[in-house]
Protein backbone atom coordinates (compact mmCIF):
# COMPACT_ATOMS: atom_id res chain seq x y z
CA UNK A 1 0.00 0.00 0.00
CA UNK A 2 1.99 2.84 -1.15
CA UNK A 3 0.34 5.95 0.91
CA UNK A 4 0.43 8.69 -1.74
CA UNK A 5 -1.98 6.45 -3.49
CA UNK A 6 -4.28 6.74 0.07
CA UNK A 7 -7.20 8.49 -0.10
CA UNK A 8 -7.68 10.96 2.71
CA UNK A 9 -10.76 9.40 3.91
CA UNK A 10 -8.80 5.86 3.61
CA UNK A 11 -6.09 7.50 5.56
CA UNK A 12 -8.31 8.83 8.41
CA UNK A 13 -10.01 5.51 8.61
CA UNK A 14 -6.96 3.63 8.89
CA UNK A 15 -5.86 6.09 11.56
CA UNK A 16 -9.28 5.75 13.19
CA UNK A 17 -9.02 1.97 13.19
CA UNK A 18 -5.56 2.01 14.79
CA UNK A 19 -7.27 4.44 17.74
CA UNK A 20 -9.52 2.25 18.29
CA UNK A 21 -7.23 -0.43 18.90
CA UNK A 22 -8.30 -2.64 15.74
CA UNK A 23 -4.93 -2.78 14.08
CA UNK A 24 -2.59 -5.76 15.58
CA UNK A 25 0.32 -7.50 15.57
CA UNK A 26 2.71 -7.03 12.36
CA UNK A 27 -0.15 -4.81 10.80
CA UNK A 28 0.07 -2.42 14.08
CA UNK A 29 3.93 -2.34 13.82
CA UNK A 30 3.75 -1.15 9.99
CA UNK A 31 1.45 1.52 10.88
CA UNK A 32 3.31 2.91 13.57
CA UNK A 33 6.44 3.08 11.50
CA UNK A 34 4.22 4.93 9.32
CA UNK A 35 2.65 7.40 11.19
CA UNK A 36 6.49 8.30 12.49
CA UNK A 37 6.90 9.41 8.66
CA UNK A 38 4.01 10.39 7.34
CA UNK A 39 3.28 13.94 9.61
CA UNK A 40 -0.58 13.70 7.56
CA UNK A 41 -1.36 9.89 8.87
CA UNK A 42 0.49 11.92 12.64
CA UNK A 43 -2.74 14.50 12.53
CA UNK A 44 -4.88 11.84 11.78
CA UNK A 45 -4.26 10.00 14.66
CA UNK A 46 -4.12 12.85 16.94
CA UNK A 47 -7.18 14.29 16.04
CA UNK A 48 -9.05 10.45 16.39
CA UNK A 49 -7.41 10.98 19.86
CA UNK A 50 -8.87 14.24 20.65
CA UNK A 51 -12.42 13.41 19.92
CA UNK A 52 -12.29 9.96 21.39
CA UNK A 53 -10.76 11.42 24.52
CA UNK A 54 -14.09 12.38 25.53
CA UNK A 55 -14.81 8.35 25.39
CA UNK A 56 -12.47 8.16 27.84
CA UNK A 57 -13.40 10.87 30.09
CA UNK A 58 -16.61 8.76 30.81
CA UNK A 59 -14.80 6.15 32.53
CA UNK A 60 -15.65 5.82 36.06
CA UNK A 61 -12.98 7.05 38.48
CA UNK A 62 -11.65 4.75 40.75
CA UNK A 63 -8.89 5.44 43.44
CA UNK A 64 -5.81 4.34 43.09
CA UNK A 65 -4.81 1.10 45.54
CA UNK A 66 -2.71 2.73 48.37
CA UNK A 67 0.28 0.68 47.08
CA UNK A 68 0.02 1.71 43.82
CA UNK A 69 1.85 4.55 44.09
CA UNK A 70 5.02 3.32 46.14
CA UNK A 71 5.31 1.16 43.46
CA UNK A 72 5.28 3.08 40.54
CA UNK A 73 7.94 5.56 42.48
CA UNK A 74 10.06 2.51 43.45
CA UNK A 75 9.89 0.97 39.74
CA UNK A 76 10.79 4.98 37.80
CA UNK A 77 13.47 5.30 41.27
CA UNK A 78 15.16 2.18 39.43
CA UNK A 79 15.51 4.18 36.14
CA UNK A 80 16.44 7.87 37.63
CA UNK A 81 19.34 8.11 35.80
CA UNK A 82 18.67 7.57 32.77
CA UNK A 83 15.57 9.33 32.87
CA UNK A 84 17.00 12.06 34.82
CA UNK A 85 18.81 12.82 31.53
CA UNK A 86 15.98 12.37 29.56
CA UNK A 87 14.21 15.14 31.33
CA UNK A 88 17.27 17.38 31.72
CA UNK A 89 17.63 17.13 27.48
CA UNK A 90 13.62 18.04 27.54
CA UNK A 91 14.34 21.58 29.66
CA UNK A 92 17.05 21.90 27.55
CA UNK A 93 14.75 22.00 24.36
CA UNK A 94 13.05 24.90 25.27
CA UNK A 95 10.51 24.36 27.85
CA UNK A 96 8.98 21.51 26.89
CA UNK A 97 7.83 20.18 29.97
CA UNK A 98 5.81 23.85 30.49
CA UNK A 99 4.07 23.34 27.46
CA UNK A 100 3.38 19.70 28.07
CA UNK A 101 1.59 21.50 31.29
CA UNK A 102 -0.17 24.51 29.84
CA UNK A 103 -1.53 21.98 27.11
CA UNK A 104 -2.63 20.03 30.31
CA UNK A 105 -4.86 22.92 31.84
CA UNK A 106 -6.12 23.76 28.68
CA UNK A 107 -7.20 19.99 28.01
CA UNK A 108 -8.96 20.34 31.46
CA UNK A 109 -12.64 21.24 30.38
CA UNK A 110 -12.74 18.58 28.21
CA UNK A 111 -11.56 16.13 30.25
CA UNK A 112 -11.02 16.74 34.63
CA UNK A 113 -10.94 13.38 36.12
CA UNK A 114 -8.21 12.65 33.30
CA UNK A 115 -6.36 16.21 34.56
CA UNK A 116 -6.47 15.50 38.20
CA UNK A 117 -4.64 11.99 37.31
CA UNK A 118 -2.08 13.88 35.15
CA UNK A 119 -1.70 16.19 38.26
CA UNK A 120 -1.74 13.04 40.41
CA UNK A 121 0.53 11.67 38.18
CA UNK A 122 2.75 14.73 38.63
CA UNK A 123 3.25 14.56 42.06
CA UNK A 124 4.09 11.25 42.57
CA UNK A 125 6.78 11.80 39.74
CA UNK A 126 7.85 14.48 41.71
CA UNK A 127 7.74 12.47 44.77
CA UNK A 128 10.03 9.79 43.19
CA UNK A 129 12.31 12.27 42.27
CA UNK A 130 12.47 14.13 45.63
CA UNK A 131 13.34 10.65 47.07
CA UNK A 132 15.96 10.35 45.23
CA UNK A 133 17.73 13.10 45.46
CA UNK A 134 17.48 11.93 49.39
CA UNK A 135 19.18 9.18 48.50
CA UNK A 136 22.99 9.75 50.72
CA UNK A 137 25.37 10.07 48.69
CA UNK A 138 27.63 9.53 51.95
CA UNK A 139 26.19 7.72 55.39
CA UNK A 140 28.41 7.69 58.93
CA UNK A 141 27.23 5.29 61.22
CA UNK A 142 27.71 6.65 64.60
CA UNK A 143 28.43 3.77 67.30
CA UNK A 144 28.18 3.69 71.02
CA UNK A 145 31.47 2.72 72.90
CA UNK A 146 29.93 -1.11 73.37
CA UNK A 147 29.73 -0.79 69.34
CA UNK A 148 26.11 -0.51 69.51
CA UNK A 149 24.95 1.98 66.67
CA UNK A 150 23.25 4.73 68.08
CA UNK A 151 22.65 7.27 65.10
CA UNK A 152 23.74 7.48 61.04
CA UNK A 153 24.73 10.62 59.56
CA UNK A 154 23.46 10.67 55.88
CA UNK A 155 24.75 13.30 53.50
CA UNK A 156 22.99 14.35 50.44
CA UNK A 157 23.42 15.48 46.68
CA UNK A 158 22.71 19.03 47.09
CA UNK A 159 25.27 19.41 50.44
CA UNK A 160 22.19 18.68 52.92
CA UNK A 161 23.85 16.54 55.93
CA UNK A 162 21.48 14.94 58.90
CA UNK A 163 21.68 13.30 61.59
CA UNK A 164 18.78 10.27 62.17
CA UNK A 165 19.38 8.71 65.75
CA UNK A 166 18.62 4.70 65.89
CA UNK A 167 17.76 4.80 69.47
CA UNK A 168 17.09 7.05 72.30
CA UNK A 169 20.04 8.47 74.42
CA UNK A 170 19.86 9.67 77.32
CA UNK A 171 20.47 13.24 78.15
CA UNK A 172 21.20 14.42 82.11
CA UNK A 173 19.18 16.95 82.59
CA UNK A 174 20.59 21.23 81.62
CA UNK A 175 22.35 18.96 79.22
CA UNK A 176 22.46 18.76 75.48
CA UNK A 177 23.60 16.48 72.41
CA UNK A 178 26.28 18.05 70.56
CA UNK A 179 27.03 16.88 67.09
CA UNK A 180 31.01 17.22 66.03
CA UNK A 181 32.80 16.83 62.78
CA UNK A 182 36.81 16.48 62.44
CA UNK A 183 38.30 16.27 59.13
CA UNK A 184 41.50 17.50 59.93
CA UNK A 185 43.38 16.97 63.09
CA UNK A 186 45.09 20.04 62.79
CA UNK A 187 42.10 21.84 62.69
CA UNK A 188 40.36 19.76 65.43
CA UNK A 189 36.75 19.23 65.42
CA UNK A 190 33.73 21.61 64.51
CA UNK A 191 30.29 21.41 66.54
CA UNK A 192 27.53 21.31 63.41
CA UNK A 193 24.70 20.58 65.56
CA UNK A 194 23.40 20.97 69.22
CA UNK A 195 20.00 19.14 70.65
CA UNK A 196 18.26 18.49 73.59
CA UNK A 197 17.57 15.21 72.93
CA UNK A 198 17.89 12.59 70.42
CA UNK A 199 15.49 13.32 67.47
CA UNK A 200 16.94 13.63 63.64
CA UNK A 201 18.53 16.63 62.82
CA UNK A 202 19.79 18.48 60.25
CA UNK A 203 24.09 19.48 60.27
CA UNK A 204 25.37 22.94 59.38
CA UNK A 205 28.27 21.93 57.88
CA UNK A 206 27.83 25.20 55.74
CA UNK A 207 31.65 25.76 54.43
CA UNK A 208 33.15 22.82 56.15
CA UNK A 209 34.71 20.28 54.71
CA UNK A 210 33.32 16.93 53.48
CA UNK A 211 34.36 13.99 52.53
CA UNK A 212 34.68 10.38 52.89
CA UNK A 213 36.36 8.67 56.27
CA UNK A 214 35.69 12.10 57.86
CA UNK A 215 34.84 11.52 61.56
CA UNK A 216 31.21 12.74 63.25
CA UNK A 217 31.03 12.48 66.64
CA UNK A 218 28.43 12.87 69.27
CA UNK A 219 29.27 14.28 72.85
CA UNK A 220 26.56 15.60 75.78
CA UNK A 221 27.89 19.09 76.56
CA UNK A 222 26.01 22.05 78.39
CA UNK A 223 22.49 23.30 77.05
CA UNK A 224 23.61 26.32 75.60
CA UNK A 225 26.62 24.24 73.75
CA UNK A 226 30.12 23.36 74.42
CA UNK A 227 31.23 26.52 76.22
CA UNK A 228 35.31 26.07 75.05
CA UNK A 229 33.95 25.15 71.57
CA UNK A 230 35.65 21.69 71.45
CA UNK A 231 34.07 18.91 73.15
CA UNK A 232 34.14 18.66 76.62
CA UNK A 233 31.59 15.86 78.14
CA UNK A 234 31.71 12.23 77.01
CA UNK A 235 31.31 10.99 73.69
CA UNK A 236 28.05 9.39 73.06
CA UNK A 237 28.92 7.66 69.66
CA UNK A 238 31.48 8.58 66.79
CA UNK A 239 31.75 6.75 63.07
CA UNK A 240 33.35 8.22 59.91
CA UNK A 241 31.74 8.39 56.46
CA UNK A 242 31.81 6.52 53.90
CA UNK A 243 30.48 6.50 50.06
CA UNK A 244 27.05 4.86 49.90
CA UNK A 245 26.44 2.11 47.06
CA UNK B 1 -6.79 6.31 34.59
CA UNK B 2 -7.79 3.18 36.45
CA UNK B 3 -11.20 3.56 35.18
CA UNK B 4 -10.29 3.83 31.22
CA UNK B 5 -7.88 0.54 32.09
CA UNK B 6 -9.79 -1.00 33.93
CA UNK B 7 -12.90 -0.96 31.21
CA UNK B 8 -10.81 -2.51 28.67
CA UNK B 9 -9.09 -5.31 31.24
CA UNK B 10 -11.90 -5.88 33.23
CA UNK B 11 -9.81 -7.33 36.46
CA UNK B 12 -8.37 -4.05 38.78
CA UNK B 13 -4.84 -5.84 38.94
CA UNK B 14 -4.20 -5.92 35.74
CA UNK B 15 -5.72 -2.31 35.42
CA UNK B 16 -3.40 -1.54 37.96
CA UNK B 17 -0.73 -2.61 36.11
CA UNK B 18 -1.41 -1.39 32.77
CA UNK B 19 -1.52 2.31 34.50
CA UNK B 20 1.80 1.80 36.85
CA UNK B 21 3.56 0.47 33.17
CA UNK B 22 1.96 3.39 31.71
CA UNK B 23 3.44 6.20 34.03
CA UNK B 24 6.91 4.43 33.95
CA UNK B 25 6.61 5.11 30.16
CA UNK B 26 5.89 8.37 30.36
CA UNK B 27 8.30 8.85 32.66
CA UNK B 28 10.68 7.61 30.51
CA UNK B 29 9.14 9.26 27.18
CA UNK B 30 8.93 12.77 28.62
CA UNK B 31 11.74 14.38 26.64
CA UNK B 32 9.74 12.79 23.62
CA UNK B 33 6.49 14.31 24.17
CA UNK B 34 6.24 16.99 21.40
CA UNK B 35 3.52 19.45 22.40
CA UNK B 36 2.84 20.60 18.66
CA UNK B 37 1.70 17.25 18.04
CA UNK B 38 -0.85 17.38 20.52
CA UNK B 39 -2.07 17.78 24.11
CA UNK B 40 -0.30 15.83 27.21
CA UNK B 41 -3.37 14.19 28.41
CA UNK B 42 -4.10 12.43 25.02
CA UNK B 43 -0.79 11.20 24.84
CA UNK B 44 -0.82 10.14 28.55
CA UNK B 45 -3.37 8.35 27.58
CA UNK B 46 -2.60 7.02 24.03
CA UNK B 47 0.55 5.25 26.36
CA UNK B 48 -1.79 4.15 28.48
CA UNK B 49 -4.23 2.54 25.93
CA UNK B 50 -1.77 1.09 24.19
CA UNK B 51 -0.13 -0.59 27.15
CA UNK B 52 -3.53 -1.87 28.14
CA UNK B 53 -4.43 -3.72 25.13
CA UNK B 54 -1.07 -5.30 24.85
CA UNK B 55 -1.77 -6.80 28.62
CA UNK B 56 -5.17 -7.52 26.78
CA UNK B 57 -4.00 -9.61 23.82
CA UNK B 58 -1.29 -10.86 26.05
CA UNK B 59 -3.53 -12.27 28.63
CA UNK B 60 -5.97 -13.54 26.09
CA UNK B 61 -3.09 -15.81 24.53
CA UNK B 62 -2.22 -17.15 27.88
CA UNK B 63 -5.67 -17.54 29.30
CA UNK B 64 -6.36 -20.95 30.76
CA UNK B 65 -9.06 -19.67 32.83
CA UNK B 66 -13.27 -20.89 31.59
CA UNK B 67 -13.87 -17.65 31.29
CA UNK B 68 -12.12 -15.46 28.88
CA UNK B 69 -11.15 -12.66 30.19
CA UNK B 70 -12.75 -10.13 27.35
CA UNK B 71 -16.17 -11.88 28.31
CA UNK B 72 -15.67 -11.42 31.86
CA UNK B 73 -17.75 -9.24 34.05
CA UNK B 74 -18.02 -6.49 30.71
CA UNK B 75 -20.18 -4.52 33.29
CA UNK B 76 -23.51 -2.66 32.02
CA UNK B 77 -21.89 0.54 32.83
CA UNK B 78 -19.07 -0.28 29.26
CA UNK B 79 -22.21 -1.04 27.52
CA UNK B 80 -22.23 1.07 24.19
CA UNK B 81 -25.42 2.96 24.98
CA UNK B 82 -24.42 3.89 28.30
CA UNK B 83 -21.10 5.33 27.61
CA UNK B 84 -23.43 6.99 25.20
CA UNK B 85 -25.71 8.68 27.47
CA UNK B 86 -22.85 9.78 29.85
CA UNK B 87 -21.51 11.45 26.18
CA UNK B 88 -23.45 14.25 26.45
CA UNK B 89 -21.03 17.05 27.73
CA UNK B 90 -18.93 16.33 24.64
CA UNK B 91 -21.46 17.91 22.28
CA UNK B 92 -19.98 17.22 18.76
CA UNK B 93 -18.65 13.35 19.31
CA UNK B 94 -22.40 12.76 20.96
CA UNK B 95 -24.21 14.38 17.89
CA UNK B 96 -21.86 12.81 15.36
CA UNK B 97 -22.17 9.67 17.11
CA UNK B 98 -26.25 9.61 17.10
CA UNK B 99 -26.25 10.35 13.12
CA UNK B 100 -24.76 6.58 13.07
CA UNK B 101 -27.63 3.71 13.30
CA UNK B 102 -27.29 2.43 16.89
CA UNK B 103 -25.94 -0.96 15.79
CA UNK B 104 -22.90 0.48 13.60
CA UNK B 105 -22.25 3.02 17.10
CA UNK B 106 -22.11 0.28 19.16
CA UNK B 107 -19.38 -1.37 17.15
CA UNK B 108 -16.97 1.64 17.43
CA UNK B 109 -17.91 2.09 21.02
CA UNK B 110 -17.15 -1.47 22.04
CA UNK B 111 -13.83 -1.65 20.37
CA UNK B 112 -12.72 1.47 21.93
CA UNK B 113 -14.52 1.15 25.09
CA UNK B 114 -13.87 -2.13 25.69
CA UNK B 115 -11.19 -3.09 23.92
CA UNK B 116 -12.56 -5.91 21.28
CA UNK B 117 -11.16 -6.86 18.08
CA UNK B 118 -12.85 -7.14 14.87
CA UNK B 119 -13.46 -10.94 15.77
CA UNK B 120 -14.77 -10.68 19.50
CA UNK B 121 -17.12 -8.32 18.34
CA UNK B 122 -18.26 -10.54 15.84
CA UNK B 123 -18.53 -13.34 18.17
CA UNK B 124 -20.38 -10.77 20.34
CA UNK B 125 -22.93 -9.79 18.28
CA UNK B 126 -23.25 -12.94 15.86
CA UNK B 127 -22.14 -10.95 12.80
CA UNK B 128 -19.83 -12.08 9.88
CA UNK B 129 -16.25 -10.37 10.80
CA UNK B 130 -16.17 -8.88 7.16
CA UNK B 131 -19.33 -7.05 7.71
CA UNK B 132 -17.93 -6.04 11.24
CA UNK B 133 -14.81 -4.58 9.48
CA UNK B 134 -16.80 -2.57 6.69
CA UNK B 135 -18.97 -1.49 9.31
CA UNK B 136 -16.67 -0.30 11.67
CA UNK B 137 -14.72 1.82 8.64
CA UNK B 138 -17.71 3.04 7.17
CA UNK B 139 -18.89 4.31 10.42
CA UNK B 140 -15.25 5.73 10.87
CA UNK B 141 -15.14 8.09 7.89
CA UNK B 142 -18.82 9.24 8.84
CA UNK B 143 -17.36 10.16 11.78
CA UNK B 144 -14.48 12.29 10.73
CA UNK B 145 -16.63 13.69 7.80
CA UNK B 146 -18.96 14.72 10.66
CA UNK B 147 -16.62 15.78 13.01
CA UNK B 148 -14.26 17.71 10.69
Amino acid sequence: MSPSLESAPDRDALAGEYVLGLVEGADRERLEQRIAREPALAASVETWRGHLAAIDATARPIPPSPGLWARIEAEIAGILPAAERGRAKALKAGGTLADWWNSLFIWRGAAFAGALAAILLAIGLNGALDRAKRQPVMVAVLLTDANVAAAVVNTYPDGRVEMVPLQNIAVPAGMALEIWTLWDRTVGPRSVGLIDRARTTPLRLDQLPLGTNQLFEITIEPATGSPTGRPTGPIVAKGNTAQAL
Amino acid sequence: MIGVAQRLLKRRALAEEAVQDAFVLIWRHAARFDPQRGAGLTWIYAILRNRALSILRDEKRTETSEAPLGEEMASEEDDPETVMSKLSDAKALHACLETLPAQRRGLVLLAFVQGLTHGEIAGKLGLPIGSVKSWIRRSLIALKECLG
